[in-house]
């Protein structure tokens, strides 16, 4: 089996004025090559600490990280050539065109300018962006935003592909091309890793997932295989949704979520 | 490569902002006006040595200059990008950090050309004269660029640190005591002895003294070569800090 992303015993501790943060506690991750995996958890769990430290955004306290096989700590440059990324916002500059925009990341990646002309009017295409491309981004929808900013995860052709709750904030309509995008990309073989709190996303998308609370991992495996366990170990007579497996993995009831103070992201 | 490559986007941005760029030559402008009519009289051209035959608007453009340099509005633009999550888009592809440090200070740096030049001439269409000449008045605008690179250099630092634009915009307000405690109004030698002594540990006053040189005098190395070496130290200390907490940003 090809492992695209692995982590052993991966920790973050941050210091803040309260004292000491344990935001990833030990934390052992393996995704394969080809896969959609997704990652899940409430808010606050590790989620995005996790993948800043996978993407070298965030420095590790202890364990390692490694994306196609190299090590996003001691090789950051290398690791970065082999995965995309688009964050939770979409990491864009409004002042510059989506065409600009891409021919920059493209050149950030090492392609001389007449190369990444030519991949910015591939993936122009492939997020259907072309007549829009020499608009300024700050013009755009929400939904065009973040395929541009998929599209500029694409730029260098990664092998694996991270995905910060990629359609946080989109109309439904847009969330489902969003979803059209990421499969697509998948068939061309990149292997995606994205974090949700969509749990009717993480159950269209995704191969594999695994569920994080409190900073570690409280349950992994394929959505059907979690639906099965969760059946199987409270004896009920309908198969439960992956809502249930969440609630039940973190230790949650309806009624405490439903309570829960959710950020809106606009 | 890399820093060319961000800092020809990030003169895109500058172009694109007018409404940024216009306060830096617009208030120095004011502030030459200002001054030159509150003090003018006082310093008449015939019988003012300092000035050494022109008008008090000579003495004064360095100020303007200095002022025009210290806007720091890429430090602002650095922000942004913090908060709208492109510094991170930035920071997960494979280039040094320092380049992404460094491209905003080179379109600083043309900025900054751009503007002194803009300013330089407008003095000239009112009577100021380059007393250095052709390579006086590249010496000038080159002095002037490069202050405000040292300067967006400070910002940025504060920027990293705080990700704050409220915070960043506080800090470039530490300039105004700086530009204050310098000779602006009369030359070293004519201030009270402890503004004398504020104005002499205040590496502003060499810059300033390096660029009125220039407009007043024929090129007078013992004035520019200090104040090139103000820019070159600071300049030098804000990209090793600059650099230093990039790599550090967590």
């Amino acid at each position: 089996m090809d492992v695209a992303v692995e982590a052993e015993a991966l920790v973050k501790h941050y210091r803040s004025r309260a004292g000491v943060v344990k935001a990833v506690r030990g934390v052992d991750l393996q995704v394969r090559s080809g896969e959609i995996f997704g990652f899940l958890g409430p808010n606050g769990a590790g989620k995005s600490t996790m993948i800043r430290m996978l993407t070298t955004l965030l420095s590790i306290t202890s364990g390692t990280a490694r994306v196609a096989g190299v090590d996003v700590a001691r090789e950051p440059d290398a690791a970065r050539r082999a995965m995309g990324v688009a964050l939770q916002e979409a990491g864009l500059d409004p002042r510059q065109t989506g065409r600009e925009t891409l021919i920059l990341q493209a050149r950030l990646f090492g392609m001389s300018a007449h190369d990444a002309a030519a991949r910015t009017e591939e993936l122009l295409e492939l997020v259907e962006l072309e007549e829009a491309a020499d608009r300024r981004v700050k013009g755009y929808s929400g939904g065009m935003k973040r395929r541009l900013d998929l599209a500029t995860a694409l730029v260098h052709q990664p092998e694996v592909l991270f995905l910060d709750e990629p359609t946080t904030g989109l109309d439904p309509a847009s969330r489902l091309t969003v979803w059209d995008e990421v499969r697509r990309i998948n068939q061309l073989g990149t292997t995606v890793f994205l974090t949700t709190q969509y749990l009717e996303e993480a159950d269209a998308l995704c191969e594999r997932l695994a569920i994080i609370d409190d900073g570690q991992i409280v349950r992994d495996g394929t959505p059907a295989a979690l639906k099965a366990e969760l059946r199987e170990r409270q004896g009920l007579t309908t198969d439960p949704s992956l809502d249930d497996v969440f609630l039940d993995a973190t230790g949650r009831t309806r009624s405490r979520a439903a309570g829960d103070v959710q950020e809106v992201t606009a | 490569m890399t820093a060319w490559v961000l800092g020809q986007r990030a003169l895109r941005e500058a172009w694109r902002t007018p409404e940024a760029l216009v306060p830096t030559l617009f208030i120095p402008l004011f502030f030459l006006v200002v001054n030159v009519g509150q003090a003018g009289k006082i310093f008449p051209a015939t019988s003012t040595a300092f000035l050494h035959g022109q008008g008090y608007a000579a003495f004064q453009l360095p100020v303007s200059l200095l002022l025009a340099a210290s806007f720091g509005t890429a430090a602002l633009f650095l922000v942004e990008d913090i908060e709208g999550g492109y510094f991170d888009k930035l920071r997960s592809a494979p280039i040094p950090r320092t380049s992404i440090v460094l491209g905003r200070l080179i379109a600083e740096g043309a900025k900054g050309l751009l503007i002194s030049v803009a300013i330089v001439l407008l003095g000239m269409v009112f009577g100021i004269t380059i007393a250095s000449g052709v390579l006086g008045f590249v010496l000038l605008v080159l002095m002037t660029a490069l202050w405000s690179v040292v300067f967006v250099g400070f910002m940025q630092l504060i920027a990293l640190k705080t990700r704050s634009a409220a915070a960043t915009n506080s800090g470039g307000l530490v300039f105004f005591p700086l530009l204050f405690l310098t000779p602006n109004f009369v030359p070293r030698e004519l201030l009270t002895r402890p503004m004398e002594v504020a104005a002499s540990i205040n590496p502003v006053t060499y810059v300033m003294e390096g660029l009125r040189s220039l407009i007043l005098e024929d090129l007078e190395w013992s004035a520019i070569l200090p104040a090139f070496a103000v820019v070159g130290v600071t300049g030098a200390l804000m990209l090793v800090l600059n650099v230093r907490l990039i790599n550090r940003y967590d």
